[in-house]
């Protein structure tokens, strides 16, 4: 898909936001008082929003027509090769997206210090590689900044940050 | 009773713990401005959660050290690397990184930081005594012209996308639809929860921006696995002295370079949307028009160094004016200062100086201050500068993620504001990689309750919307927008479309309309200043024969 291409699907998928939420906007009880409806505010951004995204696909279909093909000066796109070629593109922020996940997800059981720990070994090892003492490092360096933040906010901020069901059992 | 003020807001700053909490900032500050890929916005959204425990005065300090040690930290990265710590800095790599490779890096490193003290301790000076008198204003305007001041604040910083302005207007319109989701703040109905409690809650907007700032940013700098592995310590000279006499030398003989390249930046900074990263260019470029010697910018000459320097310092104390006065964040830095004082119950406002002249004075005092702390502490930090610049950018990552997960959740203790990290990182991502500016969006997201706020208060006032283009500050919000919004459209056209020889003129009387409308002595008069300008640049335009040069030297667009 060239970048000019890709610009016309983004203005759709603008406008079928739009219109899902200006959809949804009549859903907003109207109560009997005030003057500004709570659904008035919204509705004029999303107006808004619908009449830019327009705009947007105008230019971005003026824009395939005029060029033709791929816009060069695209900064960071897919060098092809499909799915895997995407996959190779994306992989790092994937990683990281999964990571963070398996984070927020493990954070009501193992707790912020452990899971944040196991965090940040993780990224590092999967981002940086398991080769020689990489791991020592990685582990090293997890546990000395997340349990010196985690220390920063239990006592010297007074933040109850959570200790997990695993440790509340025991 | 301003004394009195100074002399309480001195008693609250000159505190141990404060100072020693403001020394963290601007060494944080520095550090965070050093490394490329961690913009200063990004220091202060991420020192924010560390300021919820505090109180309100030692909690904006903090801040506002960050800021001022950010701002000087990317002429450390600049000059010995040759890469610019932060868009702020950019300019400063041109003569800044050829003078250190000429074997004076520890000169160049002392004009930078010495320019930087200089631009910074006069927009503070400036930042004293312009924002009082502009609060003296701001207490002329009613909700249709604060209504029409949102709308032009994310105009001007949609425009500044450049080429991609309908971007940064859905941009902006995408940050103020975020702020709709939740409960309605005026009456208490839910909006867009889909009957889920997580939203109807809303988002909480220091998540939104850090999620989308922050989060979307590391995730930006480690994509590429090559530049995820790596460190700057290759290319740093880990034996620099920063040559302090010399420094100051060079800079007394070129005073009038300091002082026009700070106005320049705060000028730059007053200006909505238009950060460090436009100023130092236009500092720059003016400093080599001024010169003698043109050819030899670039080559490692002392002017070089010192225009971008002394003018992105200046710039904050110019955004801060607005945001003391107005109550309007300029930039996304500002616009988390806008949510440190929310989050500590402060409401900037025309009337804020007047009813928190202690806190109020306190910021003043604390940025100028941080300047003097910065001048201090760079020798020290560069040398950390140059331990930190070995470790590789995927474990900073890592540990900056991991960092950003426990401030959010020590915002309001809910795990759902991590959760909307996540969210709003995706976005963020997204957002860049579809080339969206994300600074209207955050802006969009900081302002989307003023608006709606003063769209409300001036409904309940009259039904009538003629006020919101007929009232003379609203009118001239409203003409200042549509010229800046034209402008992008100006710059790629000129010399090209015979509108263009117009626009200038034509924006000049457009604006003097609402200038002789709000009556009095200075405003008419600036009016006529105006109108003369306009009439001035019609008169150059029909003396080349209606021909317009083309657009030549930096434009104005977001770095």
């Amino acid at each position: 898909m060239t970048r000019i291409n890709r610009d016309a699907v983004v203005a759709i998928v603008l406008l079928l936001f739009c219109g899902v939420m200006f959809w949804a906007s009549f859903e907003i009880r109207q109560p009997d008082y005030g003057v500004l409806m709570p659904s008035t505010w919204p509705r004029i951004i999303i107006g808004l929003m619908a009449f830019l995204s327009c705009i947007y696909l105008v230019q971005s279909l003026r824009l395939t027509k005029d060029l033709g093909d791929a816009d060069p000066s695209s900064p960071s796109a897919p060098s092809g090769g499909g799915f895997g070629g995407w996959f190779r593109h994306w992989r790092n922020p994937i990683y990281c997206f999964a990571l963070f996940f398996g984070y927020l997800a493990s954070m009501p059981y193992l707790g912020m210090l452990l899971s944040g720990i196991s965090f940040v070994f993780l990224l590092c090892t999967v981002l940086g590689g398991w080769d020689g003492k990489k791991p020592l490092i990685h582990l090293a360096i997890a546990v000395i900044a997340v349990g010196g933040m985690w220390s920063l906010f239990t006592y010297g901020l007074g933040v109850l940050l959570p200790s997990g069901a695993l440790f509340d059992n025991l | 009773m301003i004394m009195e003020n100074v002399g309480l807001a001195f008693g609250e700053i000159l505190h141990l713990k404060t100072l020693a909490f403001m020394m963290v900032g601007v060494a944080a500050g520095l550090m965070a401005g050093a490394i490329p890929g961690f913009t200063i916005a990004m220091a202060v959204v991420l020192t924010l959660p560390f300021t919820f425990g505090m109180p309100a005065t030692q909690g904006l300090a903090t801040m506002v050290s960050v800021l001022v040690g950010g701002l000087s930290g990317g002429l450390m990265a600049g000059i010995l690397t040759g890469i610019p710590g932060t868009p702020s800095s950019v300019a400063t790599t041109f003569d800044g990184h050829p003078m250190a490779k000429k074997g004076r890096p520890g000169l160049a490193l002392g004009i930078g930081v010495w320019s930087s003290f200089a631009g910074g301790t006069i927009s503070a000076v400036l930042l004293v005594t312009l924002a009082p008198q502009l609060a003296r204003i701001g207490l002329e305007f009613q909700p249709w012209d604060y209504f029409m001041l949102v709308m032009f604040a994310l105009t001007i910083t949609a425009s500044l996308a450049g080429k991609h302005l309908v971007k940064g207007l859905i941009a902006g319109a995408l940050g103020l639809f975020v702020r709709t989701i939740g409960e309605d703040e005026a009456v208490g109905m839910a909006r867009f929860d889909f009957g889920t409690e997580a939203l109807l809650q809303g988002f909480d907007f220091i998540a939104v921006l850090i999620g989308l700032f922050a989060f979307s940013q590391l995730l930006t700098d480690v994509r590429d696995p090559v530049n995820a592995h790596r460190s700057l310590a290759e290319r740093s000279d880990a034996k620099v002295r920063i040559e302090h006499m010399g420094a100051i030398r060079e800079i007394a003989k070129r005073w009038t370079i300091v002082l026009r390249s700070s106005l320049i930046g705060v000028f730059t900074g007053i200006l909505p949307g238009a950060g460090g990263s436009v100023a130092n260019i236009l500092a720059y470029d003016q400093a080599k028009k001024a010169s003698k010697h043109p050819e030899k910018f670039g080559t490692g000459i002392p002017d070089g160094i010192i225009a971008p320097e002394s003018s992105n310092n200046a710039v904050e104390g110019g955004a801060l004016i607005v945001l003391m006065a107005l109550g309007i964040p300029g930039d996304v830095t500002t616009a988390v200062m806008l949510g440190a004082l929310l989050i500590h119950d402060v409401i900037p406002s025309p009337t804020f100086i007047a009813e928190e002249p202690v806190l109020a004075y306190s910021i003043f005092i604390a940025f100028f201050m941080a300047n003097f702390m910065m001048l201090g502490m760079q020798s020290v930090m560069l040398r950390v500068f140059v331990l930190v610049t070995r470790v590789r950018m995927y474990m900073l990552a890592s540990i900056i993620l991991g960092f950003c997960a426990i401030g959010v959740f020590a915002i309001n203790n809910v795990l759902l504001d991590v959760w909307t990290l996540l969210w709003f990182g995706i976005l963020g991502l997204t957002m860049r990689h579809f080339g969206f500016p994300l600074a209207p969006m955050i802006l969009g997201v900081v302002l989307g309750n003023i608006a709606e706020l003063n769209l409300a208060r001036a409904m309940a006032i009259t039904t009538d919307i003629s006020p919101f283009f007929l009232r003379p500050w609203a009118m001239f919000f409203c003409i200042v927008a549509f010229f800046s919004a034209a402008f992008p459209v100006f710059q790629e056209h000129r010399g090209t479309k015979v509108w263009t020889l117009f626009y200038m003129p034509l924006a000049c009387f457009a604006t003097s309309v609402p200038l002789f409308l709000m009556g009095g002595i200075p405003r008419p008069v600036l009016a006529c200043i105006l109108i003369a300008l306009g009439a001035w640049t019609l008169w150059k335009r029909w003396r080349s024969g209606w021909t317009l040069p083309k657009a030549e030297g930096p434009l104005l667009v977001e770095g």
